[in-house]
């Protein structure tokens, strides 16, 4: 039986900055987090064959990844399909977990992850905005979050409204729900996204990305109303249960 | 091959940057708005990229075209990417009103001026072009169509210049319709053409300055010319120095004549009053009228401000936990036998006034540098930020080169917020101070705090030590025209004659890349010394490593090594240029292989300049020519000493408060009629009102260490949810340690009127309070709580009275910072905040009030006992803790009513009472038990605004009773020192009440938190009530706002 732990593969460079906090979730969820400068595997040309063999989870953490210069996630994306070169869906149809998590989602939505007529673009209210919201996840097709219910977590963000090619709103939202890619919904609608989306993953349920920051809510004290309830200070966050998740998939492959 | 991209929101989403837009010109110009129909945004790529025609279409298509969201208009180079017309006349079929009268404005960066989408862009194509693209350049800008029948030439450059540029870094052209239909703008000679260019033509010149053919009004002339700023005494020391016969003689065995360019500006950087703190350093000759002299006593010779208040209150506290104080870029205090913190406060009041969005940018990435490049460099774990503003309803017209404080806040909120938030720095505390005086010059202070092993590598983290041979190595940004005489021009009066170099806007993510690199090396030991390329570039930075090298220090560079954004720099503008995103280290040569790989790993650029010697000299060649060679003594300690008269002439009679008239309805004498009233105006004045608006565009999460947020918000997560203010901040920088770090302010420029003496000391206890408030530490020899000061002052030199109040707030700040055991740990002082200018023709001077601004940095020992400010409970008793040292005098009730109905008192602090309150809520204060529900220090607007502010968020009630034995007044809107109002379980009361007595705590029973949802305040001793429902507090204080 395989006793090591799990390895998390936690990105950063070119503007991420939650990788701390990432890599966190993970370490408390029982994986042993790894944070990588892209360059460093950009020098490595780690094959698909070797990243699933080294790490069960990828990472793309939140940021502001090349300073959103071009759009939020763009030179990102770029960066992952050009000079990293790993097909994603290859690397979950060996096995392997992705999470992007804010700016880590929208490098995954230009990438094309989510379908080629999904975007996202700047909050209708055409603001950057930090504040808790409720999120619910929406069918249980997704791995990273099954048997969660509503959590509340950060939003911190200025481009999380998912939009849907125009033309073929209908017939694209139909298929996006019938592959359960629709996977977390706010609460309300902080950003004006469509269907109140938060959060989307593939077909596979394996590669998963949300705008809110389940990282930024490890420990009841960041939640922004915990002193109501100071007896609680030392209980996990809601956040937690995804990087559980995760590392239940992982120990239930082995 | 040239290519131009416009690239367009598709007309079916919306355009936020279009929206922006006409909101800014509805707020500047509502009678332009109605003019405006309809407005959509492009951004616009102009790029020469050496690539072949196919394959550069492919790589435009990825780079630029998000094919859900944009069309592409790149004049037939995709025609695919654009629309059924494939042009603009696809945005004008969406335009509401058809056929429209269109136009658009083009706006462009001018040479020379960062410009981070550019740069990106270019990177973005060596990725997907997969090769290095050194002759590539990318250019980014926008076009703004605008529809209105109404519209002509003249309103659009109306449009331009007061809304849509800042004519100093960018530039704007009219572009009429016909001309959008047509495709001349993507001709390759017409992109060549507007492409910006960057000539200068200076390599390797240098000037001889014969200061002795110079008379008094020569050296004066030059000084002003040359932008030096120094003074005529200055200058003739200069003179003076080279006239030295050992002087003359080593310059001539080393080839040199006259003096140089690059030495007068070496001088003029390291004299600058932003560098020296020549007024600091002052002889003060200070004097008082008799019959004002207070209780206290300020000496009639002060030799140096700096070193006998606050240099001397550090010495005389000698705290054990403070690891290096003063010297360095921040203040260095032990947080745990394993970490330390630093903290730093800067201002950059000048380049915001000139532009406020990069300002403030430049403003918060420099205060970051100085966190790297304290000690052997520290993490950045949070940010500040404080803005002085004039009232955003001014309605007079503006002097002169000054922009409506609007303008001032929206620019400097979004270049905090690009700064903290893309930096992945939380913004977590600040304050908005609005008085008409600072429409001459905004104040804007950024402050950063950084955690750091307290080992590193071997090495006690706070230790700077260079040897001889060392290589000076210059990190990160390229050197360029901008930024040149920031440290001089800061040191000036802002005036029409300003320079538009001295304005640059900050790079995040260069900064970014270099802070991630700093830190890995710093872990690896490859580097001795590190600090920032802030004021004064590189004469400032390796001047002041220089002088840790060696017995004699010393340092020897080649400035034409610097790499360089263009070609052409003068060797003065090469060390002069405060260009961004650089920091100056110290690298053994046997790390430097090592250390310049990592860098190039991590996308960062490093030149190695020259050598750290011990000969004693800065020197500066320019490849092969020594260019100059002073005395690293004389540079450093041979400005002569400014002599300053301070002359007080005591409190004013009548302390009335300045500014607009008093509020209609005004306060009457009854407080049963006009009670209620005036609680609501003070409510929803912008010095007290919601600043959710502003917090929430700011990241104050990020790193997830945030405990105690800026504001407690309620219902979290759900649409009902509302927030109100906190004291101050707290986060957990260490996962595996429950102590926390809270940080907090105070400020308080009203009471500057009445005595400068008052406000540094309410200023210091204010944000005292606020960092206990939230849970910190306070009156054990280890409790970690230390101070930093901030500094904003008139120009002092020749005003006596300007100087006195210099003197007196720096006796405040000394005095209050012994009585209450608590040491400065680091400071700037910014002292030339004045306009001179004119308008409408007649010449106009605007100081600004002396201001103040203290932060207080504490530790929290246990964040599961940190606190917030909200009542919590029905059923709650809530006390007043302190209360004895309220008054209305200098309050915001007495800015807003002038008349004041109750008593006439200014409250003065009682530091002996202060410490016992201190180390009573510092100390144990039942937080084992969380016996305080809540507590929430008494500030601007007094006891019944803190009230409300706690009620605010949760929408419960609360019942207050004026005690009978007090002026209603002042009892509820009163201001001063050491005042809380706490919320305690019922069940706690007689403990705490035993707790408070013992220890000789003042306090009193005011009321309770009721279900009910309205404040009842109730007074005459308890026969009469008023009443104001919790949900119309909430109204008035959110609506107060500025929400943009």
């Amino acid at each position: 039986m395989n006793t090591q732990k799990p390895r998390a593969l936690v990105v950063t460079g070119d503007g991420i900055n939650c990788e701390a906090e990432t890599a966190q979730g993970f370490r408390l969820s029982g994986f042993e987090p790894e944070i990588r400068h892209l360059n460093d595997l950009v020098v490595e040309q780690l094959t698909v064959d070797q990243l699933s063999s080294r790490y069960a989870v990828v990472a793309l953490p939140g940021g502001f990844s090349y300073g959103d210069d071009l759009s939020s996630g763009k030179v990102l994306a770029l960066k992952i399909q050009h000079q990293l070169g790993w097909e994603f869906s290859d690397y979950v149809s060996r096995g392997g977990l992705v999470i992007g998590i804010c700016n880590g989602f929208q490098a995954l939505v230009r990438l094309g992850i989510f379908g080629k007529d999904v975007s996202i673009t700047n909050n209708a209210q055409g603001k950057f905005v930090n504040s808790w919201i409720r999120v619910t996840p929406w069918g249980d097709h997704c791995v990273w979050l099954k048997g969660v219910g509503t959590l509340e977590l950060p939003i911190r963000h200025g481009e999380g409204r998912i939009v849907l090619a125009p033309e073929r709103r209908a017939e694209v939202l139909g298929k996006m729900q019938r592959n359960g890619i629709t996977c977390l919904r706010y609460e309300g609608n902080p950003n004006g996204s469509e269907e109140r989306l938060a959060g989307l993953c593939d077909a596979s349920g394996r590669i998963f990305g949300l705008m809110p920051h389940p990282e930024a809510f490890l420990r009841w004290t960041s939640h922004p109303e915990w002193t109501l309830q100071p007896g609680r200070a030392s209980a996990p966050g809601q956040g937690l249960v995804i990087f559980e998740n995760a590392y239940r998939e992982c120990m239930n492959a082995r | 091959m040239f290519a131009r991209i416009e690239v367009a929101m598709r007309p079916q989403f919306t355009d936020p940057a279009a929206q922006g837009f006409l909101r800014k010109v509805e707020l500047a110009h509502p009678s332009l708005r109605q003019k405006v129909r309809w407005a959509r945004s492009l951004d616009v790529y102009w790029l020469d990229l050496p690539a072949p025609r196919e394959e550069l279409i492919q790589a435009i298509t990825s780079v630029f075209w998000d094919h859900v969201l944009q069309w592409l208009f790149t004049g037939n180079l995709i025609p695919s990417a654009a629309g059924k017309h494939g042009g603009m006349q696809d945005l004008f079929e969406a335009a509401p009103i058809r056929p429209g009268v269109f136009w658009a404005l083009e706006r462009r960066y001018r040479p020379g001026v960062t410009d981070n989408v550019g740069k990106t862009a270019l990177e973005a194509f060596e990725i997907v072009l997969k090769r290095k693209l050194p002759e590539g350049r990318a250019s980014s800008g926008s076009l703004l169509l605008l529809e209105g029948p109404e519209l002509n030439e003249d309103l659009l450059a109306a449009l331009a210049r007061d809304v849509y540029c800042n004519e100093l870094i960018e530039t704007w052209t009219i572009v009429p319709c016909e001309e959008l239909r047509k495709s001349d703008r993507f001709h390759q000679e017409r992109i060549k053409r507007d492409l910006p260019k960057i000539l200068v033509r200076g390599s390797g010149i240098v000037q001889e300055m014969d200061l002795e053919a110079l008379d008094d009004a020569g050296l004066e002339l030059l000084s002003r010319k040359r932008l030096l700023a120094l003074s005529l005494v200055e200058m003739r020391a200069i003179r003076d120095y080279f006239r030295r016969p050992e002087v003359a003689r080593k310059r001539k065995e080393s080839g040199l004549g006259a003096p140089t360019d690059v030495e007068l500006e070496i001088f003029a950087q390291t004299w600058s009053e932003h560098c020296k703190h020549k007024i600091f350093g002052a002889k003060v000759e200070y004097t008082e009228s008799a019959e004002s002299a207070g209780s206290f006593s300020i000496p009639s010779e002060i030799n140096g401000l700096f070193k006998s208040t606050i240099v001397a209150t550090t010495a005389e506290l000698k705290k054990p936990w403070l690891l290096s104080v003063f010297d360095d870029n921040a203040g260095i205090v032990a947080f745990d036998d394993e970490n330390a913190i630093c903290i730093k406060v800067e201002t950059h009041n000048s380049p915001s006034a000139l532009d406020p969005y990069g300002g403030a940018l430049t403003g918060i990435v420099g205060v970051n540098r100085d966190i790297l490049g304290c000690g052997l460099g520290a993490k950045p774990i949070f940010n500040t930020d404080v803005f002085c503003v004039a009232p955003l309803d001014y309605s007079e017209s503006l002097p002169e080169r000054l922009f409506h404080p609007r303008r001032i806040l929206d620019g400097v909120r979004r270049g905090v917020e690009h700064g903290g938030n893309k930096s992945g720095i939380p913004t977590v505390n600040g304050a908005l101070v609005f008085d008409q005086r600072y429409l001459g010059k905004p104040l804007v202070y950024c402050g950063t705090g950084g955690i750091m092993p307290r080992v590193i590598a071997g090495r006690r983290c706070e230790t700077k030590e260079i040897r001889p041979g060392d290589r000076v190595c210059m990190v990160g940004g390229r050197v360029g025209k901008d930024g040149i005489h920031g440290a001089t021009f800061s040191s000036l009066a802002l005036d029409d004659a300003s320079p538009s170099s001295a304005v640059q806007l900050g790079d995040p993510i260069t900064q970014k890349r270099m802070a991630d690199f700093l830190l890995e090396a710093r872990d690896l030991g490859l580097y001795r010394a590190i600090t920032d390329n802030g004021a004064g570039g590189l004469s400032s930075s390796v001047g002041e490593l220089a002088r840790l090298s060696g017995e004699q220090g010393g340092a020897r560079i080649d400035v034409s090594r610097a790499k360089t954004k263009y070609p052409g720099l003068k060797p003065y503008e090469l060390v002069v240029s405060e260009s961004q995103e650089r920091m100056t280290l110290a690298v053994p040569k046997d790390n430097l292989k090592a250390f310049v790989e990592l860098a190039e790993r991590r996308s960062v650029e490093v030149s190695d300049l020259g050598e750290f010697t011990d000969t004693g000299r800065f020197e500066v060649l320019t490849g092969e020519k020594l260019v100059a060679s002073l005395d690293l003594d004389f540079l450093h300690a041979g400005v002569p000493k400014l002599e300053l008269q301070a002359e007080w002439k005591g409190r004013p009679s009548e302390s009335l408060p300045s500014g607009p008239p008093p509020a209609p309805g005004g306060a009457s004498k009854k407080f049963a009629e006009t009670g209620a009233s005036c609680l609501l105006e003070l409510l929803g004045r912008p010095n007290i009102s919601s600043k959710e608006w502003l917090i929430r565009q700011y990241d104050h999460e990020v790193q997830g260490t945030s405990v105690i947020k800026p504001l407690h918000t309620v219902l979290a997560g759900l649409a009902g949810a509302s927030s109100g203010p906190n004291d101050a901040a707290v986060v957990k920088p260490r996962p595996d340690s429950e102590a926390g770090v809270a940080v907090g302010c105070g400020i308080n420029p009203k009471l500057s009127d009445i005595d400068a003496y008052l406000m540094a000391q309410s200023a210091v206890d204010e944000s005292i309070r606020n960092v206990l408030a939230v849970g910190a530490e306070y009156g054990r020899p280890e409790s970690m709580l230390a101070l930093v000061d901030n500094f904003c002052w008139p120009d002092p030199v020749g005003d006596p009275q300007k100087t006195a109040a210099l003197v007196r707030a720096c006796y405040g700040l000394r005095d209050a910072a012994l009585s209450l055991s608590v040491p400065l740990i680091s400071g700037k002082d910014s002292m030339k905040n004045d306009y001179r200018g004119s308008r409408q023709g007649n010449p106009v001077t605007i100081s600004v009030p002396p201001t103040l601004l203290m932060t207080a940095i504490g530790k929290v020992p246990d964040i599961r006992h940190a606190r917030t400010a909200d009542f919590k409970t029905a059923g709650d008793v809530l006390y007043l803790v302190g209360g004895t040292q309220l008054g209305l005098v200098g309050s915001e009730f007495h800015s807003c009513y002038v008349v004041l109905p109750g008593k006439q008192r200014l409250a003065e602090p009682n530091w002996q009472e202060a410490v016992r309150i201190y180390s009573w809520l510092g100390g144990a204060s039942g937080k084992e038990h969380n016996r305080l529900r809540s507590v929430h220090d008494i500030s601007e607007g007094g006891l019944l605004v803190a009230v409300a502010e706690s009620l605010i968020a949760r929408g419960l009630g609360a019942f207050i009773s004026v005690p009978a034995d007090s002026d209603p007044w002042e009892f509820c809107f009163g201001e001063g020192y050491h005042s809380f109002v706490v919320s305690v379980p019922e069940s706690d009361v007689s403990a705490l009440e035993t707790e408070w007595t013992v220890s000789d705590v003042p306090f009193r029973k005011i009321g309770a938190v009721i279900t009910q949802e309205r404040l009842d305040v109730s007074f005459e001793g308890g026969q009469k009530t008023w009443s104001i429902p919790t949900r119309q507090l909430r109204t008035v204080w959110e609506k107060g706002g500025y929400w943009e």
